[in-house]
């Protein structure tokens, strides 16, 4: 099976227009190329590393000062508990689905254009989860007693309440931010090592060398590598399909209408992966220009993407018809009253309908495959629909808090310059990281992209036919 | 029953912002400075760490002793409850303080006492914060100068006064609140001796003229009415809220309650009629309720007279046969007529068992109609019986602040003694006190707050509080009751008999010995220690109760009134509107503007909280152009005042409504600074309602046009939901199962809980519930709840474990309004414990729903889950600021909860854990009614039943048993522990059609 990764042959021969990869550059050729941004650095690294920092620096004083004083800083109230902090947390967790969707689904599933996308997906995945880690925590009331949540054996054998979803909820994202970062470092083993060859100073190459593990690139190692890839994607893949699925829990196993659903699993899923994508391609685009990578990730991977967008929005879709249908359809006076009076003409309906507009109207572009390629649509079609994403878990959360059974508590939600800060905080400290991570560690999969041209070339030998 | 759309929602309109200007009380809004838990745990490990160095240091030496003789009452940790009164308005209302190791800490009803029958009113409960307020003056002074108390006594003792004001006392004046107390009164009779020139004026600006002024006027002598609500069937409360507002409201709710409480459908009811321009608690319970403004109240009266007299044949006593004529039939507004001919025809068919009831802010002419259609249908005696005034009344003045403004114009006022009141702030703007008062030559002012009238008196000596104070005082009906001090002065201070003592040239005296000189005169008892002790252990002095008195009608000058035919007044076409000048609910007449738990007290109508608002229909607010939160301009008699609009469903149409008491601006009460708005600007002297004055929209450029209202209910329609049930007494009897679908077992995956023991619960009767808000205080009180300030309000973070919900029903210019108290319903399956990650919220087995304080982390899960959102969330440290002396009117036996945990309404478990000690010492079960919570102790109409399921014959598994029994949102399957009682109204079949019901 390991073996089959390379010699099988492509799936996606139906469509031969668009190449994975446009010509066929040399192993020295790859590496030189892709290892050139650890080495220079450019003066707008050095502006975007600044603008995000000063970000991330406003993040800490807004987190600190709520710490300190108190919850209350935020617009949160009764009955609108959860706010900002949980939208921005579902929000964030759900970007955290593509990185593992793209390399472990799609290996799993030998979508070979996965190779030149793979790096920057898992690590956007990493750095969306440290954002949405953050917001569990922060939440709480007393977020210095955290760790209550978690079954430690304590002397008074008190454990975390196993019906509630939360204890659940963190087990989850633990375990998937776990596994996602051995994915991903155990990936990148390879390059590491061969950043340390070809690192310029001895400085760096000790520092390379050192998380390199002693990698030398033997056929050994590389079966043994091959084997633990495999078994982690293994169990990377369900994680991706769980993970979003406990997350919805803490919503669903409420009874409260607009969270009391049966759909919100597979829903949830869909969202985080359809949001994923979006930020997948919207740090993408950018690298792949900036750098000049246009012959690795070429219109082919730019098109697939699209699709899966326009599947996934598709899928989205779907979902909030059922939502509605399913309110209509069970007579209950308070679902109705949620999804077909608050949602649409509440006081929140024009976050509502923009939420329709980004979800619903703009994966429809993609039914064409001339803005499936266009960069500058997709980027800008990415854009809209994270925005989107984050107005759905608004509505979801805010619009179903608000208004809820008795007429009597109802009362309208607003954020404070401390939620807004903290969501533009976490937005920062995930561009610094990205930054950080593009400069310092080789963002293509090297090893993966030699290892694709070996078997696209040796696909072309055996065929006889010129290009794929 | 329709319900109708919301009428206005702060939430959908655009206006809506945030208020963001910091006007937190003390305590609610601070950073948390100091010592957070955090760090105070860190401490403690580091302290505990280096504990082994502490012997390496010498300490300073302290000692600490225990009670050599324990004072004999006292066991450390069990409170004691003394009996005293409180005076509102000059009327005693008979207390229960509880005191912990000798500090005060709730206020509760004395159940012996005629005012109070075990109720307290919102008043009474908060005034024990009052008692510990920083703010309160502390330090006598001249001008600024630091005044001793044997400085002040030598400069009014009649040595050296005699020189100022002569033998005979020309040009002294003294200016008290109205006053019942027999004591202060014959100190005062005293003073006249002394000085029989000194002038002696009473003033409080809630206390109506009207009464003895209609008294003297129908009976040529100061009567007042007390009616008997237990005997009345059918009652027409004339713009009267005798069930909130009115002196003696908690009796006569009591007594009104006892008439309206069914325990079946077979029971009997009694009905009420209430013709009012505002929503008031009793307009709220009517069965049939009249819109009419203010001004147009006295013709209702005489169309129901008019038609008693003239198609009923009953005419009130003694009435000259030449006056029937008077009554002529007129041409009046259709639906008022035939409201008063329906009214009239019940009442009649209710002769002896009826009360007609007039409202203190309506004119004589109201008042006296009243008392003759209480004559014609032969409620005297039976229903109603006159009384002298309680007040006392030394000489012959004639009291108000009018004849002192008279002599002080006349240059006849050179000394002026304000003891107690606040006339700079609350004085009738036409006199024109305040300038008056503060170019005398010598004033002295006796206050519990360096307040407005302080800040102009030349003289300034703090008042005590009731509670540190002896004293006694007459209720409403006469009984005369002690007032006994429950600790000992905080910060010094005086009553007004030691300061008239001082002018008495007693100086030494002291109150206590004085006061019980004064009754031992008076009483004719042989053992007068005994009688004594007796009088302050039950609060109340046996036998004192005022004797009825039988009135005779004085018809000469009767003409006049009952001539002037309201067929013809011109018709209101005008843009005028009438403005109606009301006691606030919350802060009296402003007395309590500086007590931040009844600042933030929801209003009972317009659940409105630290403001007042000029209330108005939507009509009327739509012809002036205004929506809530607007700012208006309301001119009269050249003055003006800017104030916001607030519009309320069921308000009289042509009417605004200025609740009185707001808009403080003396330094000495920063709480009550800057909130709301100085209705007294336009308040006329002997008027409470002026019928004409210019409303229009504030245009002024440079100030703002909006004003941003804290409501704590937005929305006021039910949506359709089901949530209070009710039904006319007819339907209930044809139909007594119509709430089955609301209740019962319903089911369920889950393996029933495991109860064991008494299974508490609670049974609220909607009928009953006028939403005075009563219970409010009283859980506020004993709960520990903080208060959160306006901005917390705005920002829906108020954290009353109990609240009472206020909806709207039926058309939408003249709903009705139902209250509904809603707090945590303990829930047998309850949604917030399945939620909580951590298990602080879990069930007992005696069927509480239990927050563990220690163990919330604050995810707020369970708050999301809660469809009654009961739940209150600590967002900010709310205890980090409050004073020491704030704090020692904490509740010892509830726990001050911390920041970032949530909390909510415990059944007062420590009033039951406490019980069932005590039950196990004495050796037996806890019984029905050995102790209650504390919201249906304060409660004056009983709507709030609590005991245990687990006892068939308690009263509460009674009144669950009742056939119009419901859950709320029974359909959720909670299965609550609080079941209410559907409401259930007794309308007029006559009158059905009409109200739309």
């Amino acid at each position: 099976m390991v073996s089959s990764l390379a010699t099988s042959p492509p799936l996606m021969a139906a469509q031969p227009e668009i190449p994975l990869l446009e010509g066929r550059p040399s192993d020295a050729e790859l590496t030189d190329r892709l290892l050139t941004p650890l080495w220079t650095t450019a003066r707008g690294w050095w502006l975007l590393f600044g603008v995000t920092a000063l970000g991330t620096l406003w993040l800490m004083v807004t987190v600190t000062y709520t710490v300190i004083t108190g919850i209350g800083v935020w617009g949160n109230n009764i009955p609108v508990a959860w706010a900002y902090a949980i939208i921005n947390f579902v929000w964030w967790i759900g970007i955290g689905h593509a990185g593992t969707f793209i390399s472990a689904f799609l290996l799993l599933l030998n979508q070979r254009w996965r190779a030149s996308v793979n790096r920057i997906a898992e690590a956007m995945t990493l750095f969306a989860l440290i954002n949405a880690a953050l917001f569990p925590l922060l939440h709480l009331g007393r977020p210095w007693f955290f760790y209550w949540l978690l079954p430690y054996p304590t002397r008074m054998s008190v454990w975390p309440q196993f019906k509630s979803a939360l204890p659940w909820d963190v087990a989850a994202v633990a375990t998937y931010f776990t596994v996602s970062l051995l994915f991903w470092y155990l990936g990148l083993v390879p390059d590491l090592a061969t950043a340390r060859d070809q690192a310029p100073t001895v400085r760096r190459r000790r520092v390379y060398g050192v998380f390199a593990l002693g990698w030398r690139g033997s056929a050994r190692q590389w079966y043994h590598y091959r084997t633990a890839y495999l078994l982690l994607a293994g169990l990377a893949t369900p994680l991706v399909i769980s993970v979003h699925s406990v997350v919805s829990l803490d919503f669903s196993i409420s009874q409260l209408p607009g969270w009391h659903s049966t759909i919100f699993p597979p829903y949830f899923v869909v969202g985080a992966i359809y949001s994923g994508f979006a930020m997948v391609l919207l740090l993408l685009l950018p690298v792949r220009r900036v750098f000049r990578l246009e012959d690795i990730i070429t219109r082919r991977h730019l098109d697939n993407m699209a699709k899966l967008l326009l599947a996934t929005g598709l899928m989205l879709v779907y979902s909030y018809i059922v939502e509605l249908f399913i309110a209509w359809y069970s007579g209950d006076m308070y679902e109705r009253y949620t999804y077909l009076v608050a949602r649409p003409f509440g006081p929140y309906s024009l976050i509502f309908w923009a939420m329709i507009a980004a979800n619903v109207l703009t994966p429809q572009l993609f039914w064409f495959r001339r803005l499936r390629t266009s960069a500058s649509v997709l980027f800008g079609a990415s854009l809209v629909i994270l925005a989107g994403m984050w107005t759905e878990r608004f509505i979801i959360i805010v619009t179903s808090l608000n208004r809820d059974f008795l007429p009597s508590s109802w009362h309208f939600y607003s954020p404070t310059w401390v939620d807004w800060s903290i969501l533009l905080g976490t937005v920062s400290l995930f561009g610094l990281l990205f930054l950080l991570f593009i400069r310092f560690l080789p963002f293509v999969a090297l090893h993966e992209m030699k290892q694709l041209r070996y078997g696209l070339v040796q696909g072309e030998s055996s065929r006889g036919v010129a290009a794929v | 029953m329709t319900h109708w759309r919301s009428l206005e929602e702060l939430a959908g309109s655009a206006e809506f912002r945030e208020a963001l200007a910091h006007e937190f009380p003390p305590g609610a809004d601070e950073p948390a400075s100091g010592m957070s838990r955090r760090s105070f745990v860190q401490l403690l490990g580091a302290s505990i760490a280096l504990s082994g160095l502490g012997g390496c240091l010498e300490r300073p030496r302290e000692r600490i002793l225990p009670y050599v003789s324990n004072p004999p009452e006292l066991t450390p940790g069990l409170a004691q409850y003394y009996a005293t009164s409180m005076v509102l308005g000059g009327y005693a209302t008979g207390l229960l303080v509880e005191s912990h190791a000798g500090r005060p800490t709730k206020v509760e009803g004395n159940p012996d006492h005629p005012a109070s029958l075990g109720a307290a009113g919102v008043f009474e409960q908060a005034s024990v914060l009052q008692l510990y307020d920083p703010h309160r003056a502390r330090r006598p002074r001249r001008a600024s100068k630091e005044l001793s108390w044997p400085e002040f006594t030598s400069a009014v003792s009649p040595a050296k006064l005699r020189r100022y004001v002569g033998d005979r006392g020309a040009g002294l004046h003294f200016l008290l609140e109205p006053t019942s107390s027999p004591f202060v009164g014959d100190l005062l009779v005293r003073l006249r001796a002394l000085y029989p020139a000194v002038g002696i004026h009473f003033y409080g600006p809630l206390t109506s003229p009207m009464l003895t002024a209609a008294g003297t006027m129908a009976f040529g002598r100061a009567l007042q009415p007390v009616y008997d609500f237990r005997s009345a069937d059918v009652v027409l409360a004339l713009d009267a809220d005798f069930l909130a507002s009115m002196p003696f409201h908690l009796r006569y709710a009591h007594d009104f309650a006892e008439r309206r409480r069914i325990t079946g459908p077979s029971d009997p009811m009694n009905r009420l009629y209430a013709a009012e321009p505002v929503f008031s608690p009793t307009g709220s319970l009517a069965d049939h309720r009249l819109r009419t403004t203010g001004t147009s109240i006295s013709e209702v009266a005489w169309l129901v007279l008019a038609e008693l007299v003239q198609n009923h044949g009953l005419s009130p006593e003694g009435m000259p046969a030449g006056m029937r004529s008077l009554l002529g039939t007129v041409e009046t507004d259709d639906g008022r007529l035939r409201w008063s001919r329906a009214v009239a025809a019940d009442l009649a068919a209710h002769r002896g068992r009826s009360v007609v009831i007039a409202g203190e802010r309506q004119p004589v002419e109201v008042q006296v109609i009243a008392h003759l259609l209480n004559s014609a249908l032969g409620n005297w005696g039976k229903t109603v019986r006159y009384i002298d005034s309680p007040f006392a009344a030394p000489g012959n003045d004639g009291g108000g602040l009018g004849p002192l403004m008279d002599a002080s114009a006349a240059g006849q006022v050179t000394t002026l003694a304000v003891l107690e009141g606040n006339p700079c702030y609350n004085a009738p703007a036409d006199l024109d006190f305040s300038s008056r008062f503060s170019k005398l030559y010598l004033t002295l002012y006796l206050g519990l707050y360096e307040n407005e009238t302080a800040a102009e008196a030349k003289m300034f000596i703090p008042a005590l509080h009731y509670l540190e104070s002896w004293g006694d005082a007459r209720a409403y009906d006469g009984t005369a009751s002690l007032v006994q001090p429950l600790i000992s002065p905080l910060y010094g201070g005086r009553t007004p008999a030691d300061v008239l003592l001082a002018f008495l040239g007693e100086p030494d005296a002291q109150v206590h010995q004085q006061l019980r000189q004064f009754w031992q005169q008076r009483v004719a008892s042989a053992d007068f220690e005994h009688f004594w002790d007796t009088a302050l252990q039950r609060g109340v002095l046996p036998d004192t109760s005022a004797p009825s008195v039988t009135p005779t009608l004085k018809w000469n000058g009767l003409d006049q009134l009952l001539t002037r035919s309201p067929a013809g007044r011109p018709p209101a076409n005008e843009p005028a509107v009438e403005l109606v000048f009301l006691p606030d609910p919350k802060v009296y007449d402003g007395t309590f503007a500086g007590s931040p738990w009844l600042q933030e007290l929801p209003h009972p109508i317009t659940k409105l909280t630290w403001d007042n608002a000029a209330m108005l229909s939507p009509g009327t607010a739509a012809r002036i152009g205004v929506g809530s939160g607007d700012m208006l301009l309301l001119e009269a008699d050249r003055r003006t005042l800017r104030v916001p609009a607030l519009i309320v469903p069921g308000h009289a149409d042509d009417s605004i409504a200025l609740n009185l008491g707001y808009g403080r601006w003396a330094d000495g009460e920063p709480v009550a600074r800057g909130v709301g708005f100085n209705a007294y600007r336009l308040l006329p002297s002997m008027r409470y309602i002026l019928p004409a004055v210019s409303a229009t929209q504030a245009l002024h450029s440079g100030i703002p046009r909006r004003h941003d209202l804290a409501v704590t209910q937005t929305h006021w329609a039910m949506e359709g939901r089901p949530l209070v049930l009710q039904a006319a007494l007819e339907d209930y009897r044809h139909h007594p199962d119509f709430t089955r679908g609301d209740k019962g077992r319903t089911l369920s995956l889950y393996e029933p809980h495991k109860y064991t023991g008494n299974q508490w619960a609670m049974v609220i009767d909607q009928s009953l519930c006028t939403g005075c808000g009563g219970c409010v205080v009283a859980c506020q009180a004993e709960n520990n709840i903080p208060v959160v300030g306006k901005e917390g309000v705005l920002n829906s973070r108020e954290m009353h474990w109990l609240r009472i919900d206020r909806y709207f029903s039926g058309p939408a210019d003249d709903p009705e309004v139902v209250a509904q108290p809603m707090l945590c319903q303990h829930c047998e399956k309850a949604p917030c414990e399945y939620v909580c990650p951590v298990s602080a919220t879990k069930h007992s087995p005696d069927g509480l729903n239990e927050m563990v304080y220690n163990r919330c982390v604050g995810t707020r899960f369970c708050s999301n889950n809660c469809p009654y959102k009961v739940r209150r969330f600590n967002w900010f440290d709310y205890n980090a600021e409050v004073s020491e002396t704030e704090a020692m009117a904490k509740n010892p036996d509830v726990t001050v909860r911390a920041r970032g945990v949530m909390e909510k309404c415990s059944f007062c478990v420590q009033r039951i854990r406490a019980s069932e000690i005590e039950a196990q010492i004495a050796g037996h079960p806890v019984r029905d009614g050995q102790f209650t919570t504390a919201c249906a102790q304060a409660c004056p109409t009983k709507a709030i039943i609590f005991g245990s399921f687990a006892d068939p014959d308690s009263a509460v598994a009674h009144a669950a048993a009742e056939p119009r029994a419901y859950a709320v949102l029974h359909e959720l399957g909670t299965e609550p522990r609080v079941r209410y009682l559907a409401r259930i109204t007794n309308p007029n079949q006559a009158l059905e059609d009409q109200h739309g019901v």
